[in-house]
């Protein structure tokens, strides 16, 4: 029977060891739930993610997993959980929304990026309809 | 059996380390590790560590002819190690600094900084195009002038090894003394920040005094929650798309930019664009600046 490769010995104990961390990172319970703290935080990320943007108008999801914040310009971001932060993007004409009552989806032209269901209350169709005039929806 | 180097031997201890720092994040900081990011991380680590592996020998090779051509023979006295050490600090900061403002060589960099996270397993993650980009020029010139490439590699390991422990949040600071002229964890973790006062600063390996010399240091501040991860930030735990990511965005922009631009898409600074429409780290933080004088 021939030898196995050291080199392929090595990457397989580093493949199954790097499952073990990943398992017991699991197991510990980090980077569990987070949620936005409130209407500082999501003005703060947004103004992180693109340097001048300024909201004017904020709306968060009732649990606090993601927002969308307009500024004086019209531009409109979705903020949504990625693991244990956060990231966002500038919604343009190529944006997806639908609604369905309280609950609005947006989705981007990004497949990586994915999409996110916000629970908006009453605004999610005020949000919804600004969505649209964006072109898109 | 392959040869064990300085990183090889130093693997079983990152780990090791790497669960400490979990068990202190569970009681301090839980939101310092997710399992999907920290699984990325190390995901990333290994296959760095297999596109080393095949790429090694033509980096060797490329080492070994310019030994061949070398102008002197400077041997192998002690004193010889630490000067090879201290250029080769030298030679990191140079690459990592060309590393966040070039394209080219920032869409092989960029994997290590797209973790959200910082904490021991984000030092695990590491390019895998690295080679491609032809990041190891920096690092290998020595041995023209008569270094011995065998010392080259060594201290090359022992700088890496280094820069693994200072990916941390669990230590706040060291004593003035060692904060003034090491790399610590306070001044990395102003590296990887996206806040726009610590945008492309402190890019030392080992001695933070390249940073100093070279007018790129910025001190950690209290008052500054800090931010990680790119400016865009992924949004996705994609292996592939972590790797490709900026060289995916290089090639669009090729073909989209006229003629006269397409350089400027491989060798200017991220976020240059030839219309302004996007933000480097220069008006980043320009515009930051901007906004607290009003």
């Amino acid at each position: 029977m021939p030898a196995v490769p050291f080199i392929l010995i090595q990457l397989a104990g580093s493949v199954i060891a790097i499952l073990l961390v990943a398992l017991l990172c699991a197991k510990l319970r980090l980077g569990d739930d987070v949620r936005l703290q409130g209407e500082a935080e999501a003005r703060e990320l947004a103004g992180l993610a693109v340097t001048g943007f300024e909201p004017s108008e904020v709306a968060i999801d009732r649990a606090g997993i993601g927002a969308l914040l307009r500024d004086p310009q019209g531009r409109v971001m979705l903020l949504r959980r990625h693991g244990a932060q956060f990231a966002a993007r500038l919604l343009d004409s190529h944006a997806f929304a639908r609604l369905d009552r309280n609950f609005l989806t947006i989705g981007t032209d990004e497949q990586t990026f994915g999409q996110v269901t916000l629970d908006l209350g009453s605004e999610a169709q005020v949000w919804a309809a600004s969505l649209r005039r964006l072109g898109g929806a | 059996m392959g040869k064990i180097g300085p990183v090889e031997m130093a693997i079983p201890f990152f780990i090791t380390l790497i669960v400490i720092e979990m068990f202190w994040a569970r009681r301090r900081a839980p939101s310092a590790y997710e399992p999907k990011d920290t699984l990325t991380s190390l995901a990333l680590g290994v296959g760095s560590t297999v596109m080393g592996a095949l790429t090694a020998g033509l980096v060797v090779a490329a080492a070994l002819w310019l030994f061949q051509h070398r102008i002197a023979t400077i041997g192998w006295a002690w004193w010889v190690w630490i000067a090879c050490f201290v250029l080769d600090d030298f030679n990191y900061y140079w690459a990592h600094r060309t590393g966040h403002r070039v394209r080219w060589f920032w869409a092989s960099h960029v994997n290590h900084h797209s973790s959200q996270h910082y904490n021991l397993s984000t030092a695990l993650r590491q390019t895998w195009t690295g080679f491609f980009a032809l990041s190891f020029v920096f690092r290998i010139w020595p041995a023209f002038i008569g270094f011995d490439p065998a010392m080259i590699a060594t201290c090359g390991a022992v700088n890496l090894v280094y820069q693994f422990w200072i990916h941390t949040e669990a230590i706040r600071r060291f004593p003035p003394w060692f904060e003034a002229v090491m790399n610590t964890p306070s001044h990395h973790r102003v590296h990887h920040a996206i806040n726009p006062l610590y945008l492309d600063r402190n890019y030392a390996g080992v001695f933070i005094v390249w940073d100093k010399l070279f007018g790129s240091f910025e001190g950690e501040r209290d008052e500054v929650a800090i931010r990680y991860g790119i400016v865009k930030q992924l949004g996705t735990f994609n292996l592939l798309h972590s790797v490709f990511h900026e060289w995916i965005g290089i090639a669009k922009d090729l073909w989209s930019a006229p003629w006269g631009a397409k350089l400027g898409y491989l060798l200017r600074e991220p976020g240059w664009t030839h219309d302004g429409s996007r933000d480097t780290s220069d008006t980043i933080r320009a515009k930051w600046l901007e906004s607290r004088s009003e």
